[in-house]
This record gives structure tokens, C-alpha cells and sequence, in this order.
């Protein structure tokens, strides 16, 4: 037999010789995968609305009233300019009337055709990336200090809400994947030291044939990348299988893309490996 | 016998916190072919010299060098490479429990990374020679006191390892196993391999080659 058939060999007899400590770890990194990918279908859903619902985030620009009609294309440029700013419509006091007949149902205006109020605004839209709160009052400002602008207005409460929520999610994630990698890596070197203790005399002895380090850790080293591996896959698998036999109606979940699982997978695998060499690490000195 | 010295210990110290001095400027050079058999009591430190040899123990004094090698703390390459040029029999070596009679015999090929076919043509050779056919694939738990000794016999002789290092090779052995294993000690010494016995009792009859010592208050005489 050669050394590395030999090294594949011990990794499968110590998964027949002791199951159930392998099977132990197993399942229980497979629940922790699996709450860390609830976790992370969570918040890439999540994700996906905020990026939705911040795409409907407008600008109001008024303008005051005694910019003549003349005058208005100066001032639309001057507000399309703005860094951050995709697109500006404008809205005349006719415009105006006719949204808020159409949003109100009735026009309150009708018989006071001359005397319309309701002042002249642009609509502006803003590309993403600046679509935050600190970027938006930096925005804001500089409107509200155009000589021709009386008033800037955009949900500013509701952007902040939101970004707060965001936030909250990102530093829960952070927290709960760094509490379930710890775990996981305690979990992964406590199976194998275990395996190791209990095969300590049978290591010891091969040590005294002459067996190096790396003959003697690697069938333990493989174990950790297949559990770690394994019970990410089965996180997902289990995940995948239970999303199929639900339905949401308010908003569709969002799973990373399949390149992105085997990349975790992989990870969680590297996980288990650098467990399995800390687990044989103090046997081997 | 060739002039190569395989084993030299050049003035060694060696002293444990708990059991103090155990060897104090002691010398020994064992040639290609030649057998060394110390004799000592319990606790003489037959073991101590065992574990000098294979690396397991570094000395505080002198210097231990096994096939031309230094063995120093911190020399793994080089301990790991002369422990698989030494073939093991009783005292520290043991058997590997989750290892089959078969796996256990082989293991000094599989380190030495022969071919599989080589490898069954030794094994069957062994087996045969130490009528272990019977036992190939059974654990050692289920072993007698003799099977085992038969098997690290096997094991030292499998990949003609150029030096035996045996810790009281006849301890708990009925007459006619000591009788056979004392045969193999001969013959293994005939063979030109390299011989170093560690016993309290020396059986009847004369080892070729071979040169006696006395081990004693941390020193051979």
C-alpha cells in the first residue's frame, strides 16, 4: 500500500472505528451552518428590498416663485450638475395640480385657474451609490444653498430608518458568524482530539517506527475538511429542500448563487482542516 | 561485521528531576553486524537507553549518533529516518491496537514507501516464517503474550531494518518460544544486521558477534 493510500485508509477507519464522534460533530456543525445560512438568505433578501425600495427614493426641489419661466432651464441644470444626480424632471404648477387631483380625487383648484399655489419642483433621482443618508443631506445642502431653491425635501426619517435597520442586520451577521466560526473550530478540533486520544498509544507507536508528522496528522487533517465540508453542504441542503416546499406571497427568497455555496462549502472545509491540525497539533510535538 | 559504526554513544549524561542520575559519562559504539547485549537490573536504565537511541529522550551530556545522524531535540527529520532504520522488539515498541497482525508487520514498508506487490511477497514470507498465517488479520487485543512477540518480530525483520533494538526479548516467554526467538537472534545476528539487546537475564547459549556489558550506576562496563 502506498503512503497515501495508507493515509486515506486511516481517515476511513477512523470514521468506521468511531461514527459516531465523526457523526456527533456533523450534525452538530451542520446546525450551525445551517443557522448561519438562515442568517445569510435573511439578509441577502433583505438586501435585495433596500436596494428595491432605496431605487424609489426621490428628491423634491422647489423653486421660488419669482424664477420666471425663463429661467428655469438654468436652474435644472444647475440641480442635474449635482454630483450623485442619474435624472431631473420637472414639475410646472399644472403638473403639480394634476398630481395632487390624482393622488387627492378631487381638484381643489378648479375655478381658481390663475391663483394656483402650488409651487414649480424638480423630481430628482439619485444613482446608487448615493443613495445614503450622509450623502444625501451633503445633497441637500448644496440645493438648498442654489439662490433659485426654496425648498429641498425627501424622506430623510424613513432613509435613516432604514440604514439603521441595515446596519443592525450587517453587525448581527458579523457577531453570528464569528460565534459560529469559533464554535465551529472548537467543535472540529474537540472531535479530533478526541479521535486522537483515543488512538494515542496506536500514534505513539507509529511515531516510534518513524512515522513523520504528516503521515500521522493527515488522515485526521482530511476528517476535519470533510466534516467541515459535509456539514455546510448539508446546511444547504437541507435549506434548499425545505424552500421548496414553502411559499411566500409578501417577498421571494433570495439565495446566494450556487458558485457562492461551494465557495462556503470550501471555506467550511478549510475550516475542519485547520481544526483537524489544531486538534493533532499537541499530540504530534 | 564491516568497520561502519551504526550506534555511538560518545560520554553520555543523562539525569531525570525525579529519579536523578541515570547515566554518567557512559560510552558505547556498536558496529554493522556486531550485537551489543547490556544486561541490568530494574531500573538500571536498559529503557532509558532504548528511548536514547530512537530519539525518544535526548541526553543532558555527550553525544547520541545512530546511522551517522545526531539525534538532537528539535531533529525530526533525521529521528523520524533513523527510527525506520531501527526494527523494534518489546520494552516501548508495541503494537498498533486499530492495526491488523498484516497492517502492523507491513507498517515499516509502507513508511518506506515500497511497492505493493513487494510488499505482499514480505508479508506472506513473514507470516509464514513466524507461523502467523492464522493470525494475519486479527487485533492485537486478541493476541497471546507470545503472538505479540512473534508479530514486532516479524515487524523488526519485514524491511531488514540494519539495526534490532530488543528490550527483554525472552520476559514472559514459555521455553520453547524463548528457544525459537533466542534462534532468531542468531540468526538475525549472522545476517550482518546490527544487534542491541537489553536484558536482566541472559539465556543459555552465545550470540556470534556479539559483545557483552554491564549496565550499572549510570555506567557500562
Amino acid at each position: 500500500m502506498s503512503r497515501l493510500a495508507h493515509i486515506f485508509k486511516e481517515f476511513g477507519r477512523n470514521i468506521y472505528r468511531f461514527p459516531f464522534t465523526a457523526l456527533g460533530s456533523l450534525l452538530s456543525l451542520g446546525l450551525l451552518f445551517l443557522l448561519f445560512d438562515l442568517y445569510w438568505i435573511g439578509s441577502v433578501t433583505f438586501e435585495k428590498t433596500y436596494v428595491h425600495l432605496l431605487s424609489d427614493l426621490e428628491m423634491e426641489v422647489f423653486i421660488a416663485e419669482e424664477v420666471v419661466e425663463a429661467q428655469i432651464p438654468d436652474v435644472q441644470a444647475a440641480v442635474a450638475g449635482i454630483e450623485g444626480v442619474s435624472s431631473i424632471r420637472y414639475i410646472s404648477k399644472l403638473d403639480a395640480r394634476e398630481i395632487m387631483h390624482a393622488s387627492l380625487g378631487v381638484d381643489l383648484l378648479a375655478g381658481y385657474d390663475t391663483l394656483n399655489p402650488l409651487p414649480r419642483s424638480f423630481i430628482v433621482d439619485f444613482e446608487t451609490p448615493y443613495l445614503a443618508s450622509d450623502q444625501m443631506v451633503e445633497i441637500a445642502a448644496q440645493m438648498k444653498g442654489m439662490p433659485m431653491v426654496t425648498e429641498v425635501y425627501y424622506n430623510e426619517e424613513w432613509l435613516k430608518k432604514t440604514e439603521g435597520t441595515r446596519s443592525i442586520i450587517l453587525r448581527v451577521g458579523m457577531a453570528l458568524g464569528i460565534l459560529i466560526l469559533v464554535t465551529a473550530v472548537i467543535s472540529t478540533v474537540n472531535s479530533i482530539r478526541l479521535t486522537t486520544r483515543m488512538r494515542s498509544e496506536g500514534l505513539a507507536q507509529m511515531r516510534l517506527l518513524g512515522a513523520g508528522r504528516l503521515f500521522l496528522a493527515a488522515p485526521l487533517v482530511i476528517e476535519g475538511f470533510v466534516i467541515g465540508a459535509l456539514s455546510a453542504a448539508i446546511g444547504w441542503g437541507v435549506l434548499m429542500y425545505g424552500a421548496g416546499k414553502v411559499t411566500f406571497t409578501q417577498f421571494d427568497l433570495v439565495f446566494p448563487h450556487l458558485r457562492e455555496i461551494a465557495l462556503f462549502c470550501g471555506a467550511a472545509g478549510f475550516l475542519g482542516l485547520i481544526s483537524g491540525y489544531f486538534g493533532v497539533r499537541k499530540l504530534l510535538k | 561485521m564491516t568497520d561502519r559504526v551504526i550506534v555511538e554513544l560518545s560520554n553520555i549524561d543523562l539525569s531525570y528531576r525525579r529519579s536523578g542520575e541515570i547515566f554518567r559519562n557512559l560510552s558505547l559504539t556498536v558496529r554493522a553486524g556486531e550485537t551489543a547485549i547490556i544486561k541490568g537490573g530494574p531500573g538500571s536504565g536498559k529503557t532509558s537507553l532504548a528511548e536514547l537511541i530512537v530519539g525518544r529522550k535526548f541526553v543532558d551530556g555527550g553525544a547520541v549518533e545512530v546511522f551517522d545522524d545526531v539525534l538532537r531535540p528539535g531533529r525530526t527529520r533525521a529521528i523520524n529516518r533513523v527510527r525506520r532504520h531501527i526494527g523494534g522488539i518489546g520494552g516501548i515498541f508495541g503494537l498498533v491496537p486499530s492495526y491488523t497482525v498484516a497492517e502492523n508487520i507491513c507498517f515499516p514498508l509502507v513508511l518506506a514507501g515500497v511497492g505493493k506487490r513487494y510488499q505482499k511477497e514480505r508479508l506472506l514470507k513473514m507470516l509464514t516464517e513466524f507461523s502467523l498465517l492464522k493470525k494475519a488479520s486479527d487485533y492485537p487485543r486478541t493476541l497471546t503474550r507470545i503472538e505479540h512477540t512473534l508479530v514486532q518480530l516479524a515487524r523488526a525483520s519485514i524491511a531488514d531494518q540494519p539495526l534490532l533494538l530488543i528490550d527483554e526479548p525472552m520476559a514472559g516467554l514459555d521455553s520453547s518460544t524463548a528457544a525459537r526467538v533466542f534462534e532468531y537472534l542468531v540468526k538475525a545476528s549472522l545476517s550482518g544486521r546490527g544487534m542491541i539487546l537489553l536484558m536482566s537475564e541472559y539465556p543459555q547459549g552465545t550470540l556470534p558477534n556479539s559483545t557483552s556489558y554491564v549496565i550499572s550506576e549510570g555506567a557500562l562496563t
